[in-house]
């Protein structure tokens, strides 16, 4: 892992954000573990996160897309056609279980129920991610402001330590939290952003 | 319209009917036109059905915008948030549901998910506007429920048109929608 910013560091207040980072593959040769928040253009930010996505399956790396935003049967639909492939992530379907709605079953989806508490988010992460056994791998959260809109900041900020601890223990794991630009500013993802490793722009 | 004519916003709304969601921004000038305009894009081919979410128009108000601008009601069904009982004029017709209240949004939810259910084929929601559903209510819990709305919408495989007023909404609610959204158009 690469170093953290510290608290006294003068940049936290408008933390280090690299703009202009063209591709996956340019992020990947400066992270291959760690934690990294990912800022996406607010209008762009499906096309943008779908680019990161394919590009961590380009480098070789599997992983568990933790979606908040959609459900799996829209992501099953819309990834072949910007040509990711179902076989290399385990996706855990959120926001199916934010809506409280049946879940489709499928073998790439992990399913939470309705009403779940973060512990049990938590778990279903980190039993998911056992089950992927390559080296490269990633858990990829769409996104950080999304799970605000159910669950306290205080559980939302505990889900972040949980998933920091599981970078440390386990080798070889990147984290990327998703952000749209706009709302970077909120004083939660600027906590979070001090103990990342890096800060990017899309 | 500002900026986009007709044909161009055709363009960009071509997916709607297969379940794009859209969020559709224009100025306060020119809102009524921009709607409009979706609504007779939306309606022209008759593809699909369409629920229209109105918190900015009572639905009496509505059918005489329709019918002066040539819009067909025949595949539409209009959810009214702000009249509580059916005005005389618009009592015969069966695809009016009265919810009278724009911020009984657990009701509005409900109503949407379950006329999602009832229709056959393809279907989109229109929700006319983001602004006026914040003035009634408070930003988390808006964003919160239209998270809801637009997850149900995609499990069923329904198209949306989110109608806002550019620079007037709230800018934190604004992006957490927008990035829900498929696409931001600029009307």
């Amino acid at each position: 892992m690469t170093k953290k910013p510290s608290a006294g560091n003068k940049k936290i207040k408008n933390y280090p954000t690299k703009a202009g980072v063209k591709s996956t593959s340019s992020l990947l040769k400066k992270h291959q573990s760690g934690v990294i928040i990912l800022e996406l253009p607010t209008e762009l930010y499906f096309e943008s996160n779908m680019k990161t996505l394919h590009g961590l399956l380009q480098n070789g790396y599997e992983g568990l897309y933790i979606s908040f935003q959609r459900p799996f049967g829209n992501l099953a639909q819309l990834l072949p056609q910007k040509g990711i492939s179902l076989k290399k992530l385990l996706i855990l379907d959120v926001a199916t279980a934010f809506a409280a709605e049946e879940h489709q079953k499928h073998a790439r989806c992990v399913h939470l129920p309705p009403n779940f508490a973060i512990d049990d988010l938590s778990r279903a992460i980190y039993t998911s991610l056992e089950q992927i056994k390559i080296k490269k791998r990633f858990i990829l959260i769409d996104s950080l402001t999304t799970i605000t809109l159910y669950k306290p900041l205080s559980e939302v900020m505990r889900f972040f330590e949980f998933l920091q601890e599981t970078v440390e223990k386990q080798q070889g794991v990147l984290l990327i939290l998703n952000v749209a630009s706009e709302l970077t500013q909120k004083k939660f993802i600027k906590d979070i952003a001090i103990a990342a490793d890096e800060v990017i722009a899309v | 319209m500002t900026s986009m004519n007709e044909e161009s916003l055709t363009e960009e709304l071509s997916g709607v009917p297969e379940g794009q969601i859209i969020l559709l921004e224009t100025n306060a000038e020119h809102s009524l036109d921009v709607s409009l305009s979706a609504m007779r894009i939306i309606t022209r081919n008759k593809k699909a059905t369409a629920i229209i979410l109105s918190a900015s128009r009572p639905c009496t108000n509505l059918l005489m915008l329709y019918q002066k601008n040539n819009i067909p009601i025949d595949h539409l069904l209009i959810l009214d948030c702000i009249c509580k009982t059916p005005p005389v004029s618009a009592k015969a017709l069966t695809n009016i549901i009265h919810l009278g209240d724009v911020s009984a949004l657990t009701s509005i939810s409900l109503a949407v998910t379950e006329s999602l259910k009832k229709i056959t084929g393809s279907r989109l929601v229109v929700i006319d506007s983001i602004n006026t559903m914040l003035i009634h209510n408070q930003p988390s819990i808006f964003g919160k429920f239209i998270h809801g709305l637009l997850t149900r919408m995609r499990l069923v495989g329904a198209g949306g048109i989110l109608l806002s007023l550019e620079a007037e909404t709230d800018k934190m609610i604004r992006a957490e929608i927008a990035q829900l959204c498929d696409k931001v158009i600029k009307a």
